[in-house]
């Protein structure tokens, strides 16, 4: 595969050597409240209304490696006349603005921070809608966009109490409090909850808009009700087919062509709904977009002739979507033992390369075979295997080639609920101050309590139960495929892991696992190569 | 929707008192579950009047008993398996019904280690990571949409966890009526919600909660609706009155019956 950068993009690739070199001299673009941290690298950044095309395959460098991506149906020519690339609203962003080829189909927080510095924070990535804490702060200030520029998040507002498939208002289990509101937004008269127009504004990491026939399967475990507690399943409003409900942190997307629409209207701010033909093209587009890390800095060529069969974009491409993969016939991501254990030829570069590989394929068996106690965990505790269960990863992250659930893939690991979720320490010592909103739910007495947290819950992101109004569905957080991580760092919903060690540490303290630094290494190696 | 009239006498107050279960080998009762670990899959017990009870295997969804939680207690409404082993200590109970009871309970944590003499004598249905190939128990299969289907009543009958609604294991019995009603285009859907009570084995009842037969039979229309089958006429009832627990078999009293008319 060839790196095939677009031409607009290499315009600012360009620009930027000069702009760094300002930045290093101590004269920050930004230099008033909060430094912006230099990227890391320069990315293929592809800007809207491009000039220039996007390539059937191209390879994008990342701090692991490279992030391979392939278009089944062939090279986006042209695509100023392309409406994924298209500036569709007033605000200047296009779909690809948040969804790069560069980050697996996401925009990482390196691609942020180097985009704020050449544009000096005017690209349309920061609009004020959502791409600011809350669009009534002072635009073009870092603090302003502070959750942006630390974790990668855009600001997700819903209606509250959420409105039902029928329009109207459900009644929600629970009554919603905001605690800690440092972005102003959940408390402000314009955009809070009381407001004219209640509102409630989450904190939420773009997904990868790729390997979409994995996200929107009909296979295993699509049922006209949800796998975890028996309601209807959303459907799918053009088929009126069950949905599998992985769209989106908290799956209330039922379909690519509901996402898009809402994504043009929310996001991009178009005031008129897309065409028909427009979202036929943006459907049809993501839905040949394959992504998966490519190549890794240690463990080198990851879609080699031979290679294990569950790596690579090509895996994604031919792979068969929907099935369940926590098993030794399908597995999630198939490594066929082919790194098992490799010679050392006393060649350095060729010894150093089969060691990596050792240790990809030692994660991966950890990530299957390495069982510990999952526990008080909504939605995979309470659907039949028990309170704890003895379990590994592989459990949750079970569909085939990309790690998901295989439907309904909403669950509470903790990472927005109190008190597993990161919070900012509070001492005299820490100048710095919480970021997220944090959220007190008290289920009502007509619901019995949420089985492992009880009546009273403190999140960050109330997940899923934001649609749904109930109280088990508190901090349920769809996962996302465990693909391209390489590329799109922070991790989990609320980009509260920087780095996949940080997921691994989460789940160690989480889990009480015990995990040895071996192991933890063995995993971060693994999943930086998926 | 309506109440129906109650045709049986209704249970008054909680926990009245009525003789013990008629057959011997029945152990109904509510308590602390304990999870043991072993060097493959962990075993679920419990311990009622000084004795220690085997419950289940940790399996995975498709198993007919699934586990119960720590954090709240279970009702267990189980029968001695004659001439068994002990399992991880345990006395067998089987066929047992495990209902975990809502409310948490905090002094349910405990886990014991694994220990080489409760090792399993035999392989668990299902490793404790990755199965075989298939679910344990493959009693779930993906339901399959019917095709030419005879325009007959048909009747099927829902069964409940005690006190509980619709849970994990209902989208595989609630679907295939779905498909059914949408093949036969009904014109009718009657729905009739049962409430139950457990007697136990210290002779005491336990009678569900008073809204129960009301709230599945709603519970169920709305479900069929919500996932689409608008079109027919619903005929929703309820049996608030719980009939009289013997012991042996009340979890068949707590089910939402379903007649679909063509
Ligand atoms: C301002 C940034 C932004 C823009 C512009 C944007 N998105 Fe997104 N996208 C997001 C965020 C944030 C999420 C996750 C939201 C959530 O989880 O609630 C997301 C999620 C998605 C997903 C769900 C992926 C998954 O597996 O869950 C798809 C598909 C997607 N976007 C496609 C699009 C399309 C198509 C467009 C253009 C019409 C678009 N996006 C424009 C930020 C953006
Ligand atoms: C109880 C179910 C469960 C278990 C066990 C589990 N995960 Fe997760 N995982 C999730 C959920 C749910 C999310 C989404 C959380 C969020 O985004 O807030 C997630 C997110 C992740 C992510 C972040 C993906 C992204 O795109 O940001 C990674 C990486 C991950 N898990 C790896 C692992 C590893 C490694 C293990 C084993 C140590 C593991 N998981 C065990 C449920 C689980």
């Amino acid at each position: 595969m060839t790196s095939r950068p677009i031409r607009h993009a290499l315009a600012a690739v360009l620009l930027l050597p000069t702009l760094l070199v300002g930045a290093e001299n101590g004269e920050t673009l930004d230099a008033k409240a909060m430094a912006v941290p230099a990227p890391k690298r320069v990315p293929h950044w592809i800007f809207p209304d491009t000039t220039g095309g996007l390539a059937a395959s191209g390879t994008y460098a990342n701090e692991l490696g490279q992030i391979g991506i392939v278009l089944a149906e062939g090279a986006v020519k042209d695509a100023k006349s392309h409406p994924f690339f298209q500036a569709l609203g007033p605000n200047g962003r296009a779909c690809v603005t948040c969804h790069q080829p560069q980050d697996a189909m996401s925009v990482s927080l390196d691609s942020i921070r180097w985009i704020w510095r050449v544009t000096g924070g005017k690209d349309p990535l920061f609009a004020a809608v959502d791409g600011k804490n809350c669009p009534h702060l002072p635009q073009g200030e870092p603090t302003s966009h502070s959750l942006l520029l630390n974790r990668g998040l855009i600001r997700v507002f819903l209606p509250w109490p959420p409105k039902g498939n029928d329009g109207k208002p459900v009644d929600p289990e629970f009554t919603l409090e905001v605690v800690r509101d440092p972005t102003g937004c959940n408390t402000h008269p314009q955009y809070g909850l009381s407001s004219s127009n209640p509102t409630v504004s989450v904190y939420r990491r773009p997904r990868p808009a790729a390997n979409t026939k994995f996200t929107t399967h009909e296979n295993f475990g699509v049922l006209p009700f949800i796998g975890k507690n028996g309601l209807p399943a959303s459907r799918d409003p053009d088929t009126g087919r069950a949905s599998s409900m992985n769209l989106m942190a908290d799956a209330r997307a039922p379909s690519l062509r509901a996402q898009a629409a809402d994504a043009a209207a929310g996001h991009m701010e178009v005031k008129k709904p897309l065409t028909k033909a427009q979202l036929d093209a943006i459907v049809a587009f993501e839905s040949q977009v394959y992504m998966a890390q490519a190549s890794d800095r240690h463990a080198g060529s990851l879609t080699e002739e031979g290679g294990p069969s569950g790596l690579g974009p090509q895996a994604m491409l031919k792979g068969e979507a929907g099935v369940l993969g926590n098993n030794t016939t399908r597995w999630v991501f198939p490594m066929e033992n082919k790194w098992k254990s490799l010679p050392r030829t006393g060649d350095a570069t060729q010894d150093a390369r089969h060691a990596a590989r050792e240790s990809i394929q030692r994660g991966h068996d950890n990530f299957m075979f390495r069982t510990f106690w999952i526990r008080d965990s909504m939605h995979l505790n309470s659907v039949g295997l028990g309170n704890p269960t003895k379990r590994t990863c592989a459990t949750c992250h079970g569909m085939h080639l990309t790690g998901m659930d295989t439907a309904d893939g909403w669950m509470d690991i903790g990472s927005t609920n109190l008190p597993w979720a990161k919070e900012e320490p509070l001492n005299p010592w820490n100048p710095n101050k919480p970021e997220l909103p944090l959220f007190k739910v008290t289920c009502k007495d007509r619901v019995p309590p949420h089985p492992f947290l009880g009546r009273v819950i403190y999140t960050q992101d109330p997940g899923r139960a934001l649609i749904t109004g109930r109280c088990n569905d508190v901090g349920t957080i769809v996962m996302q495929q465990l693909r391209g991580l390489a590329a799109r760092q922070p991790y989990f919903s609320n980009g509260s892991a920087q780095t996949l060690r940080e997921v691994v540490d989460f789940y160690d303290r989480r889990y009480n696992i015990g995990y040895t630094e071996q192991e933890k290494q063995d995993l971060v190696n693994f999943l930086g190569v998926l | 929707m309506r109440r129906l009239l109650p045709v049986m006498l209704g249970l008054g107050a909680p926990l009245a008192i009525a003789a013990a279960p008629a057959d011997p080998s029945i152990r109904n009762f509510v308590a602390c579950p304990v999870v043991r670990d072993t060097a493959s899959v962990p075993c679920w017990l419990s311990e009622h009047d000084g004795e220690l009870y085997f419950l289940t295997l940790q399996a995975d969804v498709s198993a007919p008993v699934n586990p119960p939680w720590l954090g709240h207690k279970v009702l267990v409404e189980g029968r001695i398996k004659p001439g068994a082993a002990r399992i991880c200590g345990g006395v067998v109970l089987e066929p047992v019904r495990l209902s975990i009871i809502a409310e948490p309970d905090a002094a349910c944590h405990t886990q014991l280690p694994a220990e080489e003499r409760y090792n399993l004598t035999f392989e668990p249905p299902r490793p404790p990571g990755p199965s075989g190939g298939r679910l344990a128990f493959n009693t779930l299969p993906m339901p399959v949409k019917p095709v030419d289907v005879k325009r007959e009543v048909k009747q099927y009958s829902l069964p409940y966890d005690f006190d509980g609604l619709i849970n994990f294991k209902h989208p595989f019995q609630l679907t295939p009526i779905l498909d059914m009603a949408n093949a036969m285009k009904v014109s009718r859907v009657e729905i009739i919600g049962h409430r139950g009570a457990a007697l136990l084995s210290d002779g005491s009842v336990m009678p569900e909660q008073a809204d129960r037969a009301k709230r599945r039979a709603e519970q169920v229309a709305e479900l069929l609706q919500g996932a689409g089958l608008t079109a027919p006429k619903y005929d929703v009832h309820w049996i608030d009155a719980a009939p009289a627990p013997s012991g042996i078999d009340d979890h068949t009293q707590r089910r939402v019956d379903i007649t679909l008319r063509p």
